[in-house]
């Protein structure tokens, strides 16, 4: 049970990666919470959804979900952000929270609230390595979140457009005066952070094969508090604490009851702000002061 | 002459009597409130509720409503949150002035505002809720078109232990639903237990929350348990995610669980893996009265936006309909006027007349309230597999056992 338990615990852990890259893009890029995001993830579950209902491939379903849900940041950040941009940093926050709640009563509206079911069959190929049980699902979602991290790795770390990203991450003035120019690296920021949250919805809900307008709340809490943990100025953090957070919220479950999972991911959170206030890979104290 | 003239004016005065009380009803709306899950999480439910109560205030104004008055049904939603129905309660009884409430759905819910019905003196009628006690502790104005859940677990624990050969079971719950925790820690251990059969985690059942779509980690604890069967205690939209996972992790065991799991969804997420509940009313069962209804309302409830396209008719939608349609009984026959002015007396002869209600003809049979508020009627014990329900046991809540 332990090694299925660790299975369990790495590909939800995944997912926390994903959408905790899409948090850091933005809070790290801009310093703004965009609370939407948990709700671009799951509406890029449904876009996956019906698109793999319409009997297309996962990849083209993949797309699909991302393009769907990166055109939707797109828009909040045109609404939601951009003419807030310099109000007080909570003001762009409770936008994006005001977003949030919209797109899950449209999407309540659109699809219901009982769960969508794909087909039993879809989906459901497993593959045993001893005594683990490994869903085909569960491979591919560890699979394309190490390509989609490293992708945006590749992006940020090696290209011009990341190094635009790094510029207005240090000082939107600096870069300015640099000649970068702020819009468009703050419009490609909202892109990249849709792109990652909606490859997560499709893969979760494929996963899973079932999806709900609910299930954006929760998990994007969580991959706040893995942000949060991994350090919010720090974009890959996320990359060790998702899966740290995925494996110690499955094995609370497993040992301790769900009653107490939330008491210990957030617990964790909180004892790691306590002992390293900047999260595990964040940089110094004094870039810890001016974020939210 | 005398004698004519005095059967001549008594005449007069009984017309003037009978045409002043039709013309009192077509002055008035005849105003009764409905509590229902519109949004939220079961917010499915809600608005099949509310579709089933359009459809019945149609036909009932229709057919020339109630004594001449029209039917006028004030829905509100509570969106399942306990707060929210007991002020829409408050709202319906102190400022829509009606008469009686139909709702709300959920236990939880029920637990709030049953005592807020009490203190209002109006009545209020849940078209779901079923952990027991809950209208018991709220008596005299609180009732539930529902069964006990204890009361049907005594008779499908007996089935699903004959008919799947079960020694030894595992629970798994919904740990944020009143009634599934009810049934999960409380009946379902102590009724399986009397019956002989080994509750591997009775002490410490497996819990997750509502809205949890990853339950891997439980499911996983779950097989390692090996046992013969498994209940689940949970609504059906959350019953969903554990049948998935258990198909997916290849625990192919049969399912009990209590009446929040009819549904039709349920039987398209594993359809391999047997499911057995109690259930009062099921879509597809076969009494006049019931494919009537069925026939009327599914193709409305398909048409509605929100909905899905091959949604059926449940349970709560048939418990709902049987409330307001015992309710205008009520209004016709308890000498009820409807005017403001009478709206206490009103109030209390509908309570009166639902706590004396006899042979009222429901979709499973006859239907009356016993002491406790709950309803008193015929029940299903059926199983789920391959993509249909199908009755296995009949019996009745009454404590002597005949309806």
């Amino acid at each position: 049970m332990l090694l299925q338990q660790l299975v369990n615990g790495l590909t939800l852990g995944a997912v926390y990666t994903l959408i905790a890259l899409a948090f850091s893009l933005v809070m790290g890029i801009l310093s703004v919470l965009n609370l939407a995001i948990g709700e671009l993830f799951m509406l890029g579950g449904y876009i996956g959804f019906a698109v793999i209902a319409m009997h297309f491939p996962l990849p083209v379903a993949l797309a699909a979900g991302m393009a769907g849900a990166a055109i939707l940041s797109v828009v909040i950040q045109k609404v939601a952000y951009e003419p807030l941009r310099d109000a007080p940093l909570v003001t762009p926050m409770l936008s994006t929270l005001g977003f949030s709640i919209i797109l899950q009563n449209v999407v309540t509206n659109v699809w219901g609230s009982d769960p969508l079911q794909l087909p039993s069959e879809m989906f459901d190929n497993r593959v045993a390595l001893g005594s683990v049980d490994i869903g085909v699902m569960q491979l591919v979602v560890v699979g394309a979140t190490v390509a989609l991290v490293a992708i945006v790795a590749y992006i940020v770390q090696q290209t011009s457009v990341g190094r635009a990203l790094r510029a207005v991450a240090e000082s939107r003035e600096v870069a300015r005066l640099l000649g970068v120019s702020v819009n468009r690296v703050t419009l490609v920021a909202f892109l990249i952070s849709g792109l990652l949250a909606g490859a997560a919805g499709v893969l979760i809900s494929l996963h899973y094969a079932a999806i709900t307008p609910y299930i954006g709340v929760d998990i994007g809490l969580k991959a706040i508090a893995v942000m949060v943990i991994g350090g919010t100025t720090r974009v890959f953090g996320a990359l060790i604490a998702g899966p740290l957070i995925g494996i110690v919220e499955v094995f609370t479950i497993a040992y301790g009851g769900s009653q107490i999972r939330d008491l210990v991911v957030y617990g964790l959170m909180i004892l790691i702000l306590l002992l390293r206030p900047q999260g595990l890979l964040g940089g110094s104290r004094q870039d810890v002061g001016p974020r939210v | 002459m005398v004698q004519g003239r005095r059967l001549f004016l008594s005449g007069l005065v009984t017309a003037a009597l009978v045409s002043s009380a039709q013309f009192a009803y077509a002055q008035n709306t005849i105003t009764i409130g409905a509590i229902v899950p519109s949004s939220g999480p079961f917010a499915e439910w809600g608005r099949a509720n509310t579709v089933t109560l359009d459809m019945l205030e149609k036909q009932i104004n229709d057919g020339g409503g109630i004594n001449g008055a029209k039917l006028k049904l004030v829905i509100l939603d509570d969106a399942a949150k306990p707060a929210q129905a007991a002020n829409d309660l408050r709202k319906l009884a102190g400022d829509d002035k009606v008469l009686a409430v139909a709702g709300p759905l959920t236990s939880g819910a029920c637990e709030v505002t049953f005592p807020v019905a009490n203190q209002m003196k109006v009545v209020s009628t849940s078209q779901a809720s079923s952990k027991p006690g809950v209208a018991k502790a709220n008596r005299p104005w609180a009732f539930r078109n529902t069964v006990d859940e204890g009361i049907l677990a005594k008779t499908s624990v007996p089935y699903f232990k004959k008919a799947f050969n079960v020694k030894s079971v595992a629970i798994i719950y919904d740990a944020k639903d009143a009634v599934s925790t009810a049934i999960a820690t409380k009946i379902m251990p102590t009724i399986f237990t009397e019956n002989g059969i080994k509750v591997s985690n009775g002490d410490s059942p497996i819990s997750f929350n509502t809205g949890d779509l990853d339950v891997s980690a439980q499911v996983t604890k779950l097989k390692s348990l090996n046992p013969d069967g498994v209940v689940i205690g949970a609504d059906y939209s959350q019953a969903v995610t554990v049948l998935r996972e258990m198909k997916r992790q290849g625990l192919m065991k049969p399912v009990i669980g209590g009446t929040p799991l009819i549904s039709s969804a349920i039987l398209q997420a594993a359809p391999e893996i047997p499911v057995v509940a109690p259930a009062t009313f099921y879509a597809t069962m076969k009494t006049p009265k019931a494919e009537k209804f069925v026939s009327e309302l599914q193709p409305l409830l398909r048409k509605t936006s929100g909905l899905p396209k091959d949604i059926e008719p449940s349970m709560y939608d048939a418990n709902i309909y049987e409330i307001v349609s015992m309710y205008i009984d009520a209004i016709k026959k308890a000498d009820i006027t409807g005017k403001p002015a009478d709206l206490e007396a009103d109030r209390t002869k509908i309570r009166d007349y639902m706590a004396n209600l006899k042979g009222y003809e429901g979709f499973s049979g006859p239907v009356h309230f016993g002491a406790d508020g709950d309803a008193v009627k015929n029940f299903f014990i059926v199983q789920g597999q391959n993509g249909s329900w199908g009755t296995k046991v009949t019996g009745c809540s009454a404590s002597g056992g005949g309806c």
